[in-house]
């Protein structure tokens, strides 16, 4: 059930990857790399995560770009008129190897939308569909696990953020603080 | 708010900005020409005229997903990445030094730990009432309406604040690696 739709997207996707390992400039990489994260977005739309799609959008595609921005404008241009980096072969084996073997576990997987996979068969899946709004009286399943169901690991999350950030401000504080 | 301080201000911040840079990347690297210094603020009046007019905009965007995350698409967390994202629109308009001068050293600092502890006080809270960990259904006896979905509402609420929070913090930390008077952190 592939529509020409899908297939553009996967040769967008696709394409804005090679171009980003690709391009010499690390900047025109870094635009390359934006419009890749905007493409996969798309793609978690298409598979019916609209939450994941919103969360790469944000951060993928908006919030990554800016910090690779900042850095390199620390960096310095590369020097030569070449437009494409010259293509490592021991590097492109390692790469294609390692694709080739997680590519066996896509034999494994259930066809996209399949009614009888692992997850939409599994109690829980059904629990949290069946009973979702009546326990918690909000409507989107997603934020009901996150936030009722499993709140507790959202609190570890969110602990989790709340740690890394403070240390990375403190051992960086000259910037924010001093 | 005067535009035209604003700009000065920006245009003077990053003169000194590019000087530094230069020299230094000179030092570093002598292949390199001094043309290759990628100033991390120009200052645009297009950037800035499309910041003024969608910032309230994105600004009120990310409050709806923070406060809808329970009934549509979204949630805590994007709709935090999204208010932190107009700081950091605000940032690249109108300069860093600048942005962060107007916001403030403690603010992100405030929301993220505010964040944490509006959260815990919630999860608590419910155990401190006699409930389970986060169990909403607690506070109805209190005379909380809606308590379960009003508790999922706060929560989300204090997720947004803290990713808000540290978005705007790390953007300031990585554009203050950026050599404002001269060098790394010494």
């Amino acid at each position: 059930m592939t529509s020409v739709v899908d297939l553009a997207l996967i040769a967008f996707v696709l394409s804005t990857a090679v171009v980003t390992a690709a391009l010499r400039d690390v900047l025109g990489s870094i635009i390359a790399f934006s419009a890749y994260s905007l493409g996969i977005a798309v793609v978690w739309v298409f598979l019916r995560a609209p939450d994941v799609g919103l969360t790469e959008a944000a951060v993928g595609a908006g919030v990554m770009t800016v910090l690779f921005l900042l850095t390199i404008a620390k960096t310095v241009r590369p020097t030569g008129d070449r437009t494409l980096e010259r293509v490592d072969l021991k590097g492109l084996v390692v790469a294609v190897a390692l694709v080739a073997v997680l590519s066996t576990t896509l034999v494994s997987l259930p066809p996209v939308g399949s009614a009888d996979s692992a997850v939409a068969t599994d109690d829980v899946t059904n629990y949290y569909l069946e009973n979702a709004y009546s326990e918690t009286e909000v409507k989107n399943a997603v934020t009901a696990v996150l936030a009722a169901y499993r709140g507790f690991d959202t609190l570890g999350e969110a602990v989790v953020v709340y740690a890394a950030g403070i240390s990375l401000l403190l051992v960086l504080r000259r910037g924010v603080v001093g | 708010m005067s535009a035209d301080a604003n700009g000065s201000r920006g245009a003077d911040a990053n003169g000194r900005r590019d000087a530094d840079a230069n020299g230094r990347r000179d030092a570093d690297a002598n292949d390199s020409g001094g043309e290759d210094a990628r100033p991390p603020y120009v200052e645009s009046p297009i950037i800035m005229a499309t910041v003024r007019v969608i910032a309230p905009f994105v600004f009120t965007l990310g409050l709806f997903m923070i406060f809808h995350g329970a009934d549509s698409s979204g949630g805590g967390f994007q709709g935090g990445v999204i208010v932190g994202t107009v700081v950091v629109m605000l940032g690249i308009a109108f300069g860093i030094e600048m942005t962060r001068s107007w916001i403030g050293p403690r603010l992100a600092i405030g929301f993220v730990g505010g964040g944490v502890l509006a959260f815990l006080c919630i999860g608590v809270g419910s155990v401190v009432l006699g409930g389970g960990f986060l169990e909403y259904a607690v506070y109805a006896d209190y005379g909380v309406p809606h308590a379960s979905k009003y508790g999922i509402e706060l929560v989300e609420l204090a997720i947004g604040v803290i990713v808000a929070g540290i978005v705007t913090g790390i953007f300031f930390i990585v554009a203050a690696g950026m050599a404002d008077d001269g060098g790394d952190f010494e």
